[in-house]
């Protein structure tokens, strides 16, 4: 079967449940939502954070080519900028919905409080968006020139920016030790280029021109990036979760324990470690295998996934704690639970982003010059 | 002050703004027989339409509030009701009365700078918007579909005067037969003639001996042959007329309404059967208290008051509550809690709690003592028995054997702690020893107190004064005749006799056992004991034991609630500030010369004669059906109590002492309420032993569900009701509920004039169908008719306005004018039907500007500095009181034949009514079952509170942790709870429905290991929980309403009657505490 | 009566030392102007037309100490809230109260009371713990809020304009005390049978819960899914609507344990001065350095 076809199909369908999901959201609000004033951020928030890092990060791929110029990766950029302004397109539908009035969020430009953190990831973001937008079109119309450099380097500062600025976002709370930890905004840009790694090995196995020679370098680059980068994230979960460990802070410790052995386990025993790390990592290491494209496509769908998990359990274990003992025994209702499970609302819309994302991947490839000249216009 | 602008001073409401569809409105105005629409919508509307407009903080016009008075729970605190363009908006605590702030505010306070000025309520008191604005409330008469089983959940709607007819006539109604209508009941109408028939009556009921008894009734058989068929049963004449077999039942009734209801029952239908709940409720703390109060008047012992003491906790120094909970039930939190919390960390005053459960007055207590249920009587005379011993007793209190006595130490009560007490042969005592016995005084003729031209003979009672006798006069004045008798007289004999003092014969009682043994009974530390006897017995009069339910609801509950009482009597700290006191209320019914409407006047009706349903106030060997039946009785009778709740409906059920054709169920549930209220639910279902069951409820209620007519009512911001006060408040009061919103209610037509449908619609149609007296255009005699609810209820505030004092001295001011605008412009939203200025001026009379002043203000409260004398009460009790009783000792049992015994004594329970005692515990019944209430419930006006659910939504079975361990039991498993007489586990509510009685474990520190408790107010089955279905349409439940368990229906069922829970065969209380249970895991 | 809400001070500070400044502050001269009752310092107030003792209920002399404190110019009062754990008995009435005077909807709570059970049977010990919004003088929800939609006002109080407001809810998240939450735009009333007509039913009977809440001042109805303060978090405000009318908080008032107090700090004859005098005081979670203004009494 054509994967083409197929993800097509695949990103159809997801549109088509998001419809309903925004349906609902439109005409209900947040009263369907299964987040609530202790768990205030769910699945939405998760996979906004999810998108801005793949957008940061696919950018990042973006300037092994457009900046650094490295012969491999040559002609993988402009797929990689797509990519990126189509994830933020997502992040930004993911989040937008998530807010109580997205109607004002013009507010955030014109009456914004530039401390707040959140204030300085909103402009960065648009910032970068617009910066991806120019280099994107200066990547297809005059891709040698300087200005595509200079501005591929600002943008470079700025992605790390503004992931950092999405892990400062938790890290600056000191409510929420589990967040307040020192390295904690550092982790986030090495989560982005991640999940833009993985991204990348996906868009590139699925789609990328089949003649191309760089192909299996490619793959075998990304693909030990990837491993490494895994390797990584997996060593900030372990400090992570054994500094809070040993702290003995009692919300930490919950937290981990809640991630590790919770309701959830599945999610981080199985998504996140067996198919998010594990078999992407046995996989990729492999020469031989790295040469499948099929399979190094899917192992990015593995990371992906792992990676989405891995921003919901950043943010729900904070969330599922109360932060005065009891309290969720105090007055109950609707909204008022520290367990979390998204609802089929926030599913569908969900889905819906990634459908989205998908496809924006799909039309893009199909209909804009984004990979080599050669087969620009090609069916792969 | 200003009126804002955004407020419509003119607005009566506009039927144009409603937006109710045409389709239902025909619908509605068919279904409720033409009526009015549903008054409220108009202006719900009207609000919502609002908004957007100028700010203005409604709230706090005085033009926007109502004083009326809570009636979430029974404590009925007084409130003041915030409007919005007529729809109730915040409800908060009336500051001229004491309930809800202390000191209250000066009653002469003008309302309009009352406006800002708030008293503190309740929870459940914040939330009763939720309980009125109940989208479950039913507003159209709903009659069970013919063809369909009582309780099945099939109705039709009927026009309110389609249902009055068909009550009245009967017929064949339900497709099942023919229904006697009260029409039949109604058989004895001529006043005259019941007259007569009731004097012969009472005269079978005084002779003694069985032969004249017999030739008697033979004797009235011949004198009134030609109306044998108004009798229920010629052989026994005692029983009354064919009227009685009409009943009237209430659960949650206050004066006004109660007043309306007898006026109705009892005078115009001419029945006996008004029974009200206090059984369920407190019982044997009421009839206990009546014991104790009862007067030698016309040397005969009566004239006892229904009702009990509690503390004036707020001064007191050091209290002992006993299965009491003042912070989350009992009269009520609003009132208690504030005095206990400032007293406590203000002034040092020090508590013990004496309660299986850990209950949250006993977070704050100094002391919990988690007694074991039902050995109350025994840690109150381990008490006793080291304050005896250790002569801790207050002497000079108890040595007052008269008034004189009594005063001369400043005491305004005394006792009969020093008179002599003659012993039968086995050293048992009796009745007290008269002065003409031992020939130490003659009798004397004195006045009748009830007619002076007569006389009767009073023979003193006997003291010993440094062991000589010396006669006694309770009610002596004169400093001259004053007794201080000797407190301790053990088997002296005088002449012909020997005898006790009073105080010795409890004394004796108190040293049945040794205190260790006494704190042995009870499962605590004979430490803890002694510690509290020494400490209430260290500070003066300012120490007291508060008790409640948990003491009275058992089946020896009369002798417990004794036994607290006379340990309070060894401090003497009745009628003194800290100690215990009696409630005080104005009258409002005429009583008091000087008020203008006597509203108990009911010329030319008919007094109701007979014995009741429930056997209250009558000797059973005196009745007729004593020669028939002999010892033990088929059912008990109660001749100390009334309102006997749980003998109600099983008395129907066997017919016992006669049948009962139709009754009338208002605002109780005994199926829920009631311990093993299930047994209710067989009788209530079946039309053959009851043909007619009418209720008149706000919801499908778990008791009106079985009804044959609902009739919709008013609720309590919407109608009138006199809510007296509790024993707590020393103050002299008397709220007014009045109506605050319009009703939800249609309209109908009654005598012609327009009334919401509601109780008092019942009760005026039916009187103008039966034509009764006492109501109608000449109802009221001189004062005029009584065709509408105002014409009863004006006239009480009237005499509330006028006072106690015959020269109306004490009369509340007159409203001034700003007063009566704001009072005529608060009501600016209430349809002509509840509101009508003339209506109510009218039956006001020149008092109007009074009233207005009175309802203003939600009712009558008197001063702060009224309510103290010094270290005394204001309104004291202030006579003798009986912690020996004569009366008691002379009332014999119905099952025994016994007499019953006189004094605080402990019996080991739980026994049966004839006294059989129970054990359960070696047929496997491990655990013993309690229940409490949470602050946020009641039994059935909360369920529907969403704001109280918010804040528990559903209750637990509580149980220690080391119960649950040795169970393997966890925090919510769900388990079962049997019993001996439910081993089931279930409710069984008929037609094939069944609900187990299945509830969430919560372990706890907080409760004595072996018992297990419930909360009250959870586990409806009905109530707007479930889906009904009304013509044809189903109305679906919601059912957050139904979360939780009730397990009354594992309450035991007495094993001699069979289908009646436990009682106490004395106080006549329903017994709640003295179940054995064993819970099985559900999954 | 239309006037700016003050910029809080490190805003400001802010606002001079970032070079991108000038861009921001220009924007922020352009917002349209908010009304919002808080920020009205004139609090006129209705009088207590008596005089209170010593004797009289807390509730009395907190209300006559509350006028005094109107009387004074905004920045010289300091409102603070006591809470005496000692009297407090955990009944929620405070809690309800504030449910109803400000409307509040399903999953909205701005004072729950928080039960603990302690100790072992038969030493057992239960606490009771009354958490409205502390009116942090460090607020660390202030400083996160990307629109400056929640600020501390003149008063100190940590205020919310829902008309500002996007429902971002990172205040929630910054807030170590539980006190944010979120309408979601429910009614208690959801779940109930329309049948009107045949019962009183849902559309009428939530009537009550639809109709106006005054908080801040401002009259805002619930009558769709979507106008704030649906969408909006939402905290406990002191009941700055009700002090305007010199009436203290709905919580206050109706506290039967009379465990709460209201009033302000900087009056030296107010009951609160007199109770945080005591040594039995202390702030939830003072260690996070957010100087709360309720203050406990153990
Ligand atoms: N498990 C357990 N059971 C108990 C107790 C306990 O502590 N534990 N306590 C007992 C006590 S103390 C008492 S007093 C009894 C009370 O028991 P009852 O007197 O029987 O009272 P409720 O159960 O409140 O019944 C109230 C009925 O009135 C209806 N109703 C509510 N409002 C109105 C109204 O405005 N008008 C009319 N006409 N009807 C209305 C309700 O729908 C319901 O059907 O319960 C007892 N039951
Ligand atoms: N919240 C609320 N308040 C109410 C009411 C309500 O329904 N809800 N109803 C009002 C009415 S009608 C009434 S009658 C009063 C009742 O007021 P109370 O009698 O004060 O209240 P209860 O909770 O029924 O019982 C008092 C205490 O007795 C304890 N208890 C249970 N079994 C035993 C026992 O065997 N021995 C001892 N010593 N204690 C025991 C319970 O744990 C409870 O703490 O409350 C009134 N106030
Ligand atoms: S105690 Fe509460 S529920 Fe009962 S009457 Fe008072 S305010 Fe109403
Ligand atoms: S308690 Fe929370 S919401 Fe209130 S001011 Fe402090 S941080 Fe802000
Ligand atoms: S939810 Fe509203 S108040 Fe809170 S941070 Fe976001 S915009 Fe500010
Ligand atoms: S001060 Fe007002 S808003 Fe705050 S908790 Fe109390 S009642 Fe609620
Ligand atoms: S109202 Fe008062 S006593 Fe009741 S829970 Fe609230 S603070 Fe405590
Ligand atoms: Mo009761």
């Amino acid at each position: 079967m054509n994967i083409k076809r197929f993800l097509y199909g695949l990103a159809g369908l997801a549109l088509l449940i998001g419809a309903w999901g925004l349906y609902d959201r439109f005409v209900f609000g947040h009263a369907n939502t299964n987040y609530g004033s202790y768990v205030v951020w769910g699945l939405w928030v998760a996979m906004y954070l999810f998108f801005a890092g793949v957008a940061a990060g696919s950018f990042m791929i973006s300037t092994l080519d457009f900046l650094f110029r490295i012969p491999i990766f040559k002609g993988t950029g402009r797929i990689a900028l797509w990519t990126a302004l189509v994830s933020l397109a997502a992040g930004l539908t993911s989040i937008g919905l998530d807010l109580g009035h997205m109607e004002r969020i013009w507010k955030v430009f014109l009456e914004g409080n530039p401390s707040s953190v959140m204030f300085q990831m909103v402009w960065g973001y648009t910032l970068f968006g617009l910066l991806m937008l120019i280099c994107l079109f200066l990547a297809i119309r005059m891709p040698e020139s300087r200005l595509l450099r200079v501005l591929m380097g600002i943008g470079l500062v700025l992605s790390l920016f503004v992931s950092g600025a999405v892990g400062a976002l938790l890290g600056v709370q000191a409510a929420r030790p589990f967040w307040h930890v020192g390295l904690f905004p550092v982790q986030f840009p090495v989560f982005s280029l991640a999940s833009g790694t993985a991204v990348m090995l996906s868009v590139l196995a699925f789609f990328g021109p089949k003649g191309d020679p760089n192909r299996r370098q490619q793959f075998w680059v990304l693909g030990i990036l990837s491993v490494a980068l895994v390797l990584v994230k997996l060593y900030f979960i372990w400090a992570d979760y054994s500094v809070s460990i040993y702290g003995n802070v009692p919300q930490n410790v919950n937290a981990v324990r809640e991630v590790l052995f919770g309701p959830y386990w599945w999610a981080f025993w199985i998504l996140q470690l067996l198919i998010g790390s594990l078999i992407p990592v046995v996989v990729l290491s492999q020469k031989k295998l790295v040469q499948r494209p099929m399979l190094i496509g899917w192992m990015g769908v593995c990371l992906l996934i792992g990676y989405a998990v891995a921003r919901g359990l950043i943010i729900f274990p904070a969330l599922t704690i109360p932060e005065i003992e009891n309290l969720a025994n105090a007055f109950g209702g609707p909204h008022l639970t520290f367990e979390y499970f998204p609802s089929l609302v926030e599913w569908a819309v969900t889905i819906g982003t990634i459908g989205m994302a998908t496809m924006g991947v799909l039309v893009g490839g199909d209909f804009l010059p984004l990979y080599l000249q050669s087969h620009k216009k090609g069916k792969v | 002050m200003e009126m804002q602008p955004a407020m419509k001073t003119n607005g009566t409401h506009q039927p144009g703004h409603c937006e109710i569809s045409r389709r239902d409105f025909l619908k509605l105005s068919a279904t409720a027989g033409g009526a009015a629409l549903l008054g409220s919508i108009p202006f719900v509307r009207q609000v919502l339409a609002k908004g957007g407009e100028e700010y203005s903080y409604l709230l706090s016009l005085p033009e926007n509030q109502i004083y009326t008075a809570c009636l979430q729970c029974n404590t009925g605190c007084p409130i003041k009701v915030k409007l919005v363009e007529g729809v109730a908006a915040k409800i908060d605590g009336n500051p001229y009365s004491p309930w809800t702030m202390m000191p209250h505010i000066a009653y002469s306070t003008p309302i309009a700078d009352a406006a800002i000025i708030e008293g503190a309520i309740c929870p459940k008191g914040q939330s009763g918007l939720q309980t009125v604005y109940d989208p479950y409330r039913i507003v159209s008469v709903l009659k069970r579909k013919p063809g369909s089983a009582r309780g099945a959940g099939q109705w039709i709607t009927v026009p309110f005067d389609q249902a009055i007819e068909e009550i009245v006539d009967g017929g064949d109604l339900f497709g099942e037969g023919i229904v006697p209508g009260l029409k039949e009941s109604y058989a004895l109408t001529d006043s005259e003639l019941a007259k007569e028939m009731a004097a012969e009556a009472k005269k079978i009921v005084d002779e003694s001996d069985p032969g004249k008894k017999s030739s008697l009734v033979a004797g009235f058989k011949r004198s009134f042959s030609t109306h044998l068929d108004t009798l229920i049963d010629p052989d026994h004449p005692d029983l009354g007329p064919k009227n009685n077999q009409v009943a009237f039942v209430w659960g949650r009734l206050k004066d006004g309404r109660s007043h309306f209801i007898k006026r109705w029952i009892n005078s115009g239908f001419g029945s006996i059967n008004a029974h009200g709940h206090t059984t369920v409720c407190q019982g044997s703390l009421y009839f206990t208290g009546k014991a104790m109060s009862e007067k030698y008047i016309d040397g005969k012992w009566s004239g006892g008051d229904k009702f009990y003491w509690q503390g004036d906790v707020q001064n007191s120094e050091f209290v002992i509550f006993v299965g009491a909970s003042p912070f989350e039930g009992n009269y009520g939190p609003p009132y208690r809690a504030r005095g206990i919390t400032n007293n406590q960390v203000d002034h040092g005053m020090k508590m013990v709690v004496v309660d299986p459960r850990f209950s949250k007055t006993a977070a704050k207590a100094w002391k919990w003592l988690p007694i074991k249920p039902g050995t109350e009587a025994a840690l109150a005379l381990g008490l006793m028995r080291w304050i005896f011993d250790n002569q801790r007793y207050d002497a000079g209190y108890l040595a007052a054997a008269n008034k004189a006595a009594a005063t001369s130490k400043g005491g305004p009560t005394w006792t009969e702690a020093s008179w002599l007490v003659k012993l039968d042969e086995h050293g048992a005592p009796g009745k007290f020893l008269r002065a003409s016995e031992i020939g130490l005084r003659e009798k004397e003729s004195r006045p009748l107190s009830t007619d002076a031209e007569k006389t009767y003979e009073f023979d003193y009672f006997v003291s010993l004064v440094d062991g000589e006798p010396v006669p006694v006069d309770p009610y002596a004045e004169d400093p001259s005749l004053a007794v201080d008798g000797d407190l301790f007289v053990d088997r002296v004999r005088l002449g012909d006799f020997t005898v006790k003092s009073g105080l010795q014969i409890i004394a004796d009682s108190a040293r049945e056992h040794s205190l260790e043994e006494w704190a042995e009974i009870c499962g605590l530390n004979p430490k803890d004991l002694e510690e509290v006897a020494l400490e209430f017995t260290r500070h003066g009069k300012k120490a007291v034991a508060d008790i409640h339910r948990g003491v009275s609801q058992h089946t020896n509950g009369f002798y417990n609630v004794l036994s607290w009482y006379t340990l309070n009597a060894l401090i003497g700290n009745y009628d003194w500030k800290g100690g215990l006191s009696k409630l005080s209320t104005y009258k409002a019914d005429g009583s008091p010369k000087g008020q203008p409407f006597n509203i108990n006047k009911t010329d030319g009706t008919q007094a109701p004669y007979g014995t009741s349903i429930i056997r209250h106030g009558e000797k059973y060997d005196k009745s007729t059906l004593f020669l028939r039946d002999g010892y033990p009785a088929k059912r008990n009778w109660y001749p100390l109590s009334s309102d006997i709740y749980q003998e109600i409906v099983p008395s129907i059920g066997d017919a016992y002492p006669y049948a009962i054709k139709a009754m009338f169920l208002y605002m109780g549930s005994p199926a829920y309420s009631l311990p093993a209220g299930n047994t209710n639910i067989p009788i209530l279902s079946d039309p053959k032993r009851l043909p007619l069951l009418i209720a008149i409820d706000a919801f499908i209620g778990e008791t009106s569900m079985y009804a044959d007519y609902i009739f919709p009512d008013t609720m309590f911001l919407e109608r009138w009701e006199f809510g007296g006060s509790h024993p707590s408040i020393p103050f002299k009061v008397q709220p007014v509920r009045n109506p605050a919103i319009a009703p939800l209610v249609p309209e109908v037509t009654v005598y012609g004039q327009n009334t919401p449908m509601s109780l008092e619609a019942v009760l005026l149609g039916l009187a103008e169908a039966l034509d009764l007296k006492g109501f109608g255009p000449a109802g009221f005699g001189e004062y005029g008719g009584l065709t509408h609810p105002d014409d009863l209820y004006l006239k009480m505030v009237a005499d509330l306005a006028y006072g106690e004092k015959e020269d109306g001295s004490d009369a509340v001011p007159d409203a001034d004018e700003e007063e009566m605008r704001i009072f005529v412009e608060g009501r600016r939203n209430l349809p002509k039907a509840v509101f009508d200025l003339d209506r109510w001026q009218r039956n006001a009379g020149t008092l109007w500007p009074k009233v207005v002043t009175v309802l203003n203000r939600g009712g009558r409260f008197e001063a702060f500095e009224k309510g103290y004398l010094e270290e005394k009460l204001g309104h004291p009790y202030g006579t003798l009181l009986n912690i020996y009783q004569e009366k008691t000792y002379d009332t014999k049992s119905a099952m025994t034949g016994e007499h019953l015994t006189a004094y605080a004594k402990y019996f080991p329970g739980p026994y049966s009514v004839t006294g059989e005692i129970l054990n359960d515990e070696k047929d496997g019944f491990d655990l013993r079952m309690i229940t409490y209430r949470e602050i946020t419930q009641t039994k059935s006006r909360t369920a529907s509170n969403y704001w109280l659910l918010a804040v528990q939504p559903e209750n637990f079975v509580l149980i220690n942790a080391a119960d649950a361990n040795s169970r393997g039991l966890e925090n919510d498993d769900r388990v079962k709870i049997i019993s001996p007489t439910n081993l089931e586990g279930a409710w069984d509510l008929g037609n094939g429905n069944k609900i187990p009685m299945v509830g969430k474990i919560k372990t706890t520190q907080g409760i004595r290991p072996g018992v297990i408790a419930f909360s009250l107010g959870f586990g409806h089955w009905s109530y707007g929980g479930v889906p009904v279905e009304i013509n044809g349409m189903t109305v679906p439940g919601d059912d957050r309403r139904v979360k939780g368990i009730h397990a009354n229906a594992a309450m035991r069922v007495d094993p001699y009657l069979g289908n009646t829970c436990l009682v106490d065969p004395v106080g006549g209380s329903a017994v709640f505490y003295d179940t054995q249970v064993r819970l099985e895991r559900v999954s | 009566m239309k006037k700016r809400k003050t910029e809080d001070l490190s805003r400001r500070d802010f606002l001079k030392i970032t070079g991108a400044a000038v861009s921001f502050l220009g924007a922020l001269e352009l917002a349209p102007e908010k009304v919002l009752a808080s920020a009205d310092t004139s609090l006129e107030t209705r009088p207590l037309k008596f005089d209170v003792s010593p004797e009289d209920d807390q509730i009395l002399r907190m209300q006559s100490d509350l006028r005094r404190a109107l009387a004074k110019p905004v920045e010289e009062r300091r409102w603070v809230m006591v809470i005496d754990l000692r009297k407090c008995l955990g009944c929620h009435a405070c809690t309800i109260a504030c449910v109803v005077e400000n409307k509040l909807p399903p999953g909205v709570v701005y004072r729950p009371v928080i039960i603990e059970e302690l100790g072992t049977y038969p030493n057992v010990a239960m606490r009771f713990l009354p958490r409205p919004c502390m009116q942090c003088d460090e607020p660390p929800c202030v400083p996160v809020c990307p629109v400056n939609a929640t600020y501390k006002d003149e008063n100190g109080v940590v205020v919310i304009d829902y008309d500002q407001c996007i429902g971002c809810r990172y205040c929630v998240t910054a807030c170590p005390y539980g006190a944010r939450t979120f309408d979601f735009g429910d009614l208690y009333t959801d779940e109930t049978a329309e049948s009107e007509g045949i019962i009183f039913g849902k559309p009428s009977a939530s009537a009550y819960e639809r109709s106006a809440s005054y908080e801040y001042g401002e009259t805002r109805q619930r009558n769709d899914h979507t106008s704030s303060p649906i969408g909006n978090v939402r905290k406990c405000h002191f009941c700055l609507h009700r002090l305007k009318e010199g009436m203290l908080p709905a919580c206050t008032t109706t506290c039967i344990g009379r465990a709460t107090y209201f009033g302000d700090a900087n009056d030296q004859d107010s009951l609160v001065a007199d109770l945080i005098a005591s040594p039995n005081v202390m702030r939830l979670k003072e260690e996070l350095g957010t100087q709360p203004r309720v203050y406990y009494l153990t």
